[in-house]
């Protein structure tokens, strides 16, 4: 599959999360998703960095972060 | 962990993780709800969106001859499944706007009239994307395209109306903003025999010019001004799935920088457009469209 | 039982695919072609043939439904002609590089605007470069046994390309002559059911051939399938002689051509009328036969270099036109390819005859046969390229 060229990467704030699930729902490449029902977990393999999970959560619990290089 | 866990879902979802699409694509999100209401006996026919950047991930058996081949391999299929009495497939042929709505109009036509047992998809992000961006039948007014610079001049096609008009048993338009509406419909098509076609609005940040976070954002604009009614037409009635209070169509137009060179009386004509639209849509909710 | 009785080109067609057991027809009529789908329509509704028809709205989607059908398990038959056939061009490039064998009788037509309803060879000659195997039938016997062929051809696991047996509108598809119909039960034996070891489209079984990430390699594949094609294509046809007594000596046949100096080369219907042209110049001890090109693609090269090193001359009779071409029709630059390497060449001599569906008369059939013999005894050729029909040869026979 396509090797991920990213600038941003979504990371949670889990104490802000109240497991809507949207995230999960309008993600475009099914990369995030909640860990039984509770923690916000992203398959970063394959995460595009979109943000539209960020967009799309209600509470503002996701933050896109600036990748840097490794 | 966290690896498996995800492995484990791209298999059960039927898609693979990771396509080749742009950051924020409406492909692959659309298909990944799709999948949820067609399940594991089905077979695809067919591209869309640009490239099959989101159909290459599909885990589902695949054919595919080239963009301006549309509803008719799979017609070719539905007759071979016939001749070997194989059961209990759903057959999906899908396209982009421009193959179903111009190059292969003739051919959706003509499945659709010979009611072809099969679910027609066209994945519509308004544009030939994959050259680009030029305009196609499926463009709507005043939107900027390589082939429009300055707007393009005339309104979009009308495809699912036109569709229904072929007496079909099922036609719907969708959206991925409203994913229980979408599944819901596709599940319906799917249990029904014959052709059933179904239109979904592709948000497309490439084309459309708008951030890819915005993405759901701006098709769920598009159904809340009205630009994309959500809507169903079974053995002839239509029904309006959702009816939202209308935004004004600047709500739309201003997430989207392929509309940004648009004049006042431009806009104003989208509008009046829209607002007779809506009207002849909630004037005939609930009543037979097809004459 | 097998049985004959009188029979058109179009009708036997019909009926090769019944006995061939198609399974999905997905058709468009265009004459000189309509009656042969009409008739295998009859031949479904009688309940005499069991197979899907697919009533399409152009050739374009003729050939995409073919292609789906072949892919998901279904024996396919179709057909078209001129016009229709280069609508459905993009669809022909398809099944030889998908490798699917689905078999195409093209009914000839000239192709408008300088055509009418009747035959030349240019609508299928323009297929040449796409894959199809052609092979050119003299008269509705041979069309029935070369359908019946093409699928043993197509279906062959080292071929799996699509065949297109090709005979003339009109003078083939719509003139009756006694046709020997084989046995249902005889063709099933020398035809199994499909299988494509490649593909099924099924979730639970689900198979599609790998392409090379190099293209050259993919197309060098499908090259070789032509090429092992050629062997194939003389099997299938001795066992067809074996099992129902009609062959065809493969891609070309040579006719009457003991003790000659020279041979006109043709395709199709013609092929009759310079078939007794030859007898009768023969008669008068005219040192001419004849060499019936039956394979167009593949082209049998090999064959043909070892047959002309017999004769010092060869004059291709091409039913076609290539406008602006090296020299001549389409076929005599085929046979000028193949016969570049011989170290000891025959004179090479070209003529269009019979363009958009004119008579090929027996007279000019003489005057061919003539003027072949002349460049024989001259010992050089002086007109190449020779457009028969703008001379004035007299009464037209
Ligand atoms: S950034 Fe985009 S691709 Fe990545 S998890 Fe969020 S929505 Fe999915
Ligand atoms: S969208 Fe936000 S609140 Fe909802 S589950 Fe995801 S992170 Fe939690
Ligand atoms: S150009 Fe548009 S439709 Fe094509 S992959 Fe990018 S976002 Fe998707």
């Amino acid at each position: 599959m396509a090797s991920v060229v990213r600038a941003f990467r979504p990371v949670v704030e889990q104490e802000k999360c109240i497991q809507c699930g949207n995230c999960q729902t309008y993600c475009p490449e099914g990369t995030v998703m909640l860990e039984n029902g509770e923690t916000v977990v992203f398959d970063y393999r394959y995460c595009q960095g979109c943000g539209v999970c960020a967009n799309e959560c209600p509470v503002d619990a996701i933050e896109m972060v600036r990748e840097v290089a490794a | 962990m966290t690896e498996n866990l995800f492995d484990e879902y791209y298999e059960k979802s039927l898609m693979q993780g990771g396509t080749t699409c742009c950051p924020g694509c409406g492909g692959p999100l659309f298909w990944r709800m799709a999948l949820q209401a067609l399940g594991p006996k089905t077979v695809i026919y067919g591209d869309g969106p640009c490239a099959m950047c989101a159909i290459r991930n599909i885990k589902l058996p695949h054919f595919n001859l080239h963009f301006s081949f549309v509803a008719d391999a799979s017609s070719g299929m539905a007759a071979a499944y016939r001749a070997k009495g194989i059961e209990g497939l759903t057959l999906v042929s899908s396209a982009g706007d421009g193959a179903t709505g111009d190059i292969s109009f003739g051919k959706v036509s003509a499945a659709a009239e010979r009611n072809e047992n099969m679910l027609q998809i066209c994945v519509d992000n308004e544009a030939y994307m994959n050259t680009g961006i030029q305009k196609s039948g499926l463009t709507p007014f005043g939107a900027w395209t390589t082939t429009t610079p300055l707007g393009k001049e005339a309104l979009k096609k009308e495809i699912p109306l036109i569709i229904a008009q072929h007496n079909v048993p099922y036609v719907a338009t969708v959206s991925v903003a409203y994913p229980r509406d979408l599944v819901a419909k596709i599940k319906k098509a799917k249990d029904i025999e014959g052709f059933k076609y179904i239109h979904t609005v592709m948000p497309c940040p490439t084309g459309w010019r708008f951030n890819p976070a915005k993405s759901v954002e701006v098709v769920r604009l598009g159904v809340e001004t009205w630009t994309w009614p959500l809507y169903e037409i079974e053995g002839g009635v239509l029904k309006l799935n959702v009816k939202p209070k209308q935004k004004p169509i600047e709500d739309y137009l201003k997430t989207q920088n392929r509309f940004r060179h648009m004049t006042e009386d431009q806009i104003k004509y989208v509008q009046d457009n829209i607002n007779a639209k809506r009207e002849r849509l909630l004037e005939n909710d609930g009543k037979r469209v097809i004459l | 039982m097998s049985f004959t009785r009188m029979m058109d080109g179009n009708e036997a067609a019909a009926y090769g695919a019944m006995l061939s057991r198609a399974e999905v027809v997905p058709a468009y009529p265009i004459t000189p072609q309509t009656e042969l789908i009409s008739r295998i329509a009859t031949l479904i509704s009688e309940g005499k043939m069991k197979a899907e028809y697919i009533k399409v709205e152009g050739e374009h989607t003729a050939m995409a439904a073919a292609c789906g059908a072949s892919a998901a398990g279904a024996r396919v038959f179709t057909a078209t002609a001129s016009q229709g056939m280069a609508h459905m061009e993009e669809a022909l490039w398809m099944p030889p590089g998908m490798r699917l064998p689905i078999v195409m009788c093209m009914v000839n037509r000239a192709m408008a605007p300088l055509g009418g309803l009747r035959p030349d060879h240019n609508d299928s000659l323009m297929q040449r470069d796409n894959g199809w195997i052609q092979l050119y039938c003299e008269n509705s016997q041979e069309v029935l046994d070369t359908v019946i062929m093409a699928y043993k051809i197509a279906e062959d696991k080292d071929i799996y390309l699509p065949v297109a047996p090709c005979y003339d509108g009109y003078f083939v598809s719509a003139t009756a002559m006694p046709t020997t119909i084989p046995d249902q039960a005889e063709v099933d034996e020398f035809l199994p059911p499909y299988k494509h070891e490649m593909y099924s489209l099924l979730p639970w079984d689900y198979r599609r051939p790998a392409r090379s990430t190099n293209a050259a390699k993919s197309r060098y594949e499908v090259q070789q399938a032509h090429d092992r094609a050629k062997d194939v294509i003389e099997e299938v046809d001795k066992e067809y002689g074996t099992r129902f007594g009609r062959s065809y000596d493969g891609l070309l046949e040579e006719y009457a051509c003991d003790d000659v100096d020279a041979v006109l080369m043709t395709m199709g219907s013609m092929t009759g009328t310079v078939r007794d042209k030859i007898d009768e110049m023969q008669a008068e001890d005219n040192r001419i036969g004849l060499i019936k090109l039956r394979g167009f693609r593949p082209f049998p090269s090999e064959e043909l270099r070892e047959l002309a090193k017999k004769y010092q001359a060869i004059a291709v009779v091409d039913r076609n036109n290539s406008y602006g071409s090296a020299g001549g029709g389409v076929v005599s630059m085929e046979v000028a390819r193949a016969l570049y390497t011989l170290d000891d060449k025959p004179l090479l001599l070209n003529f269009h005859v019979g363009l958009s569906g004119s008579d090929v008369t027996m007279r000019q059939v003489g005057y061919m046969a003539e003027k072949t013999l002349e460049a024989v005894s001259k010992g050089k050729v002086d007109e190449v390229v020779d457009w028969v029909e703008l001379h004035d040869l007299g009464e037209v026979l």
